[in-house]
């Protein structure tokens, strides 16, 4: 054993000259660096600002008494991405036993159940959705009908106290959502006119998407936010809905991008295939060319979902209370000012871990998706 | 079996019809086509007017004389041109009495600072973690992966509020920075040394000065890579030449008791947004040179070994030129997203082109203007950014080259 791993310290701390060198440097410093963090999160940081706070961070100002409503969207939501889950990893026991750690670190941490009872829920209906379409094929047949329908519940248990308080994490994972899946289809219409034979269509979509590209998506979701109520004074639109549509209209030229990528993966001759089989152009490009090309770039949009949940902070620009903005909102307490670290290494975790999630699964799919082609 | 005999007569038949179905579908074609632009000009028209109408409820005109007013604000930090009594503009800090145009331009010179800051250090700061994700040593190799994992997998404005927030607001005062070599480092701000010209109206200076100029161009743009080095060899032994001549001076900064004098300085809020968008933009680099480098084929790491090169000169010099010619596109577009990111500075008050253009817009009440030239402006950005690094692609790989 010693033997073993002194000849793996050999090898891999102090095998050539200049890794000896770099060890030496780097191993101090990683090692003070990693007892600093320690002692400052175990010995001296107060975490019990994050714990007391915790349902401004997840909700935001949601009003307290009415809190009901936001944890039975988020264990909607939780379902619904449940459920999208166990249409590619199947559901394993254990994989429910680390879900449920969550509630019970949280319940010894607080003591009460003010914050356990909703996150108990929330992870039960995660789990209770991933369960049902890994183990009943026929659910995943209703899943686009069922996660539409659960939207609408969702917005329809979260109107009645105002949309404007919307906030908090859960504000953060709806703009996603939604973003991701309105980007999705004018996503592929543009793609599809990039290449159109049309000539004016393509020079529309290109310049379309170029512009969006070459703009910051703070710019884009401000300008839409000052631009709709002058279009559309009557509407009243919610500032959510500005951002979301902001939000949406900067991300489907990206999508649009991935989507290209991916037509042109498509070989030549499946094209010319489908038509000597006297397909029309509508039916090649929907059954024939773009289920090949949307199973090469599910990897790069889930990677972009990642990218949209990472961007959504900057909604403060429009005066939304998202996760940042509701750590800062606690922070702005003159009561709390010198938390600032505790806060922030929290909104940074758990955005880690949250986006790490993404990227794992991410990389599981392109390796599922790509064991079926040749 | 009737084929053969009405083949000809066929033939001739299903030539005429098959031109008439051409210009038939030339026709639809060409209508379809009118019939895009028709809709996206009415779009357009409809989006104008209602525009249009929108402000005239609110009392605002649709104009851009509002650029010629006085800005009437100030703005912390930045340069920007005004026309001087000269034919050339100047090249001055931005005071309130000037125009809002020129506050737009202080906005972009802003941005373009970090920006161009930003591309060069997290060139190098990315390519460094990128080679070392592939280092032998499991510290460095492990520590490289995590770095980027992280700083990938969070929003970039949350760092930059923590860079800001939690790390350069916690610099220690002026009385009490830390001096190293000229650099202090302070809460009210990051003091470099500068070079600062003192030649003077002395022809020797000017003439080396303009030298130098000439040799940088050359060792740029000359074709020809002797020449090139010939250039690099000239540029430096003028200002050497220079230095010694007295015609430049490093310029320490000194401290005093609230703030330093001399040197280059850099504002906290500059700091923080430099610091997130170097490390963020480092990482995406490094992801992007590492997958070239596990792209590059295996053999070329073989046969370095097989030659008996070292790690070192295998990555050097066998590695790495390879790899800077594939990653090139990829490196602009992080650079292109890079520079939007900038725009992120309003988070912490740092006064790039979207800031000047907020406080712009609440000031004069131009707002859609103003989205314009700030679109605009970002557009220029971009394309310059591409067209440098579609140059630089074409400067690597010479048509005709296979990779």
């Amino acid at each position: 054993m010693i033997a073993t791993s002194i000849k793996w310290t050999r090898h891999n701390l102090f095998g050539k000259p200049l890794d000896v060198v770099l060890s030496l440097l780097v191993i101090p410093g990683v090692l003070w660096l990693a007892y600093t963090i320690t002692d400052w999160a175990f010995a001296s940081a107060k975490w019990d600002i994050v714990v007391q706070s915790l349902r401004v961070l997840m909700i935001g100002v949601f009003p307290a008494d009415q809190a009901w409503r936001a944890w039975t969207a988020s264990a909607i939501i939780g379902a619904i991405l449940g459920a999208g889950l166990g249409c590619v990893f199947c559901f394993k026991p254990h994989h429910g036993l680390v879900l449920l750690l969550v509630p019970v670190l949280l319940l010894i941490v607080d003591g009460g159940l003010e914050n356990a009872l909703p996150a108990t829920g929330i992870i039960a209906s995660t789990i209770l959705g991933w369960a049902l379409t890994s183990y009943v094929p026929l659910s995943r047949k209703v899943l686009p009908a069922a996660a539409f329908t659960g939207f609408i519940v969702i917005v329809a248990v979260m109107a009645p106290p105002g949309v404007g308080l919307w906030g908090g994490l859960l504000l953060s994972v709806l703009l996603t959502l939604v973003t991701s899946v309105l980007s999705l289809p004018i996503g592929i219409l543009l793609a599809f006119g990039r290449q159109s034979r049309l000539s004016s269509l393509r020079i529309i979509c290109t310049w379309y998407i170029e512009v969006m590209r070459s703009v910051p998506l703070i710019l884009v979701v401000y300008w839409i936010w000052i631009l709709m109520p002058v279009l559309a004074p009557q509407w009243g639109l919610a500032d959510v809905a500005r951002g979301m549509i902001g939000f949406t209209i900067f991300y489907s030229a990206y999508v649009a991008e991935y989507v290209r990528s991916g037509l042109q993966a498509v070989p030549r001759a499946q094209t010319e295939a489908a038509r000597s089989l006297g397909m029309s152009e509508f039916d090649i490009n929907r059954s024939i060319v773009l289920p090949q090309a949307l199973r090469v770039v599910v990897a790069p949009l889930v990677g972009n979902v990642l990218d949209i949940f990472n961007s959504a902070p900057l909604v403060f620009i429009i005066g939304l209370t998202d996760f940042l903005r509701a750590g800062q909102m606690i922070l702005a307490n003159p009561q709390y000012g010198d938390r600032t670290f505790e806060v922030l290494s929290f909104l940074l975790v758990t955005y880690f871990v949250i986006g790490s999630m993404i990227t794992y699964a991410a990389r599981k799919l392109e390796d599922h998706m790509a064991t079926g082609t040749r | 079996m009737t084929i053969h005999e009405t083949s000809a007569v066929r033939g001739m038949v299903d030539h005429d019809h098959l031109k008439s179905r051409r210009l038939r579908n030339r026709i639809r074609h060409e209508a379809i086509q009118f019939g895009v632009i028709a809709i996206v000009v009415a779009l357009l028209g409809m989006l104008a007017y209602a525009v249009k109408s929108g402000l005239a409820e609110k009392g605002i005109r649709f104009s851009f004389s509002f650029l010629a007013n006085t800005a009437g604000f100030d703005i912390s930090e930045g340069w920007t041109l005004t026309s001087g009594e000269s034919f050339l503009p100047d090249f001055t800090l931005f005071s309130p009495d000037m125009t809002v145009a020129s506050a737009f331009v202080t906005g972009i010179f802003n941005t373009a600072k970090v920006a161009i800051l930003a591309i060069i250090l997290s060139t190098v700061l990315g390519t460094m973690l990128g080679v070392g994700r592939l280092s032998t040593n499991w510290v460095v190799r492990n520590l490289c992966f995590w770095i980027v994992e992280f700083v990938r997998n969070t929003p970039l404005l949350i760092q930059l509020v923590f860079w800001y927030f939690a790390v350069v607001l916690r610099f220690p005062p002026m009385a009490s920075a830390a001096h190293l070599y000229g650099l202090i480092v302070s809460q009210q701000g990051v003091y470099v040394p500068a070079l600062s010209w003192v030649g003077g109206d002395s022809i020797l200076s000017i003439a080396l000065a303009t030298l130098i100029l000439v040799s940088a161009v050359g060792a740029i743009f000359d074709p020809i890579k002797g020449m090139r080095r010939v250039c690099v060899a000239a540029a430096v032994i003028c200002f050497a030449l220079l230095f010694v001549r007295g015609g430049v001076e490093l310029n320490f900064p000194v401290a005093n008791k609230f703030k330093a004098s001399g040197g280059t300085s850099i504002s906290p809020e500059m700091a923080a947004l430099l610091l997130a968008i170097v490390v963020n933009s480092a990482s995406f680099i490094a992801e992007t040179v590492r997958g070239a480098i596990d792209a590059l084929p295996k053999s070329q790491w073989e046969a370095a070994a097989s030659l008996g090169l070292s790690r070192r000169y295998t990555v050097n010099d066998i590695v790495l030129p390879q790899v800077f010619r594939v990653v090139l596109p990829s490196f602009g577009n992080q650079y292109i997203s890079l520079t939007k990111n900038t725009a992120l500075g309003i988070a912490v008050g740092y006064p790039d082109l979207f800031n000047i253009y907020g406080t712009i817009a609440n000031q004069t009440g131009h707002s859609l203007e103003g989205i314009i030239i700030v679109m605009a402006s970002y557009l220029i950005l971009s394309w310059i950014i591409s067209t440098l690094v579609y140059w630089a692609n074409r400067r690597l790989n010479p048509t005709g080259v296979p990779r």
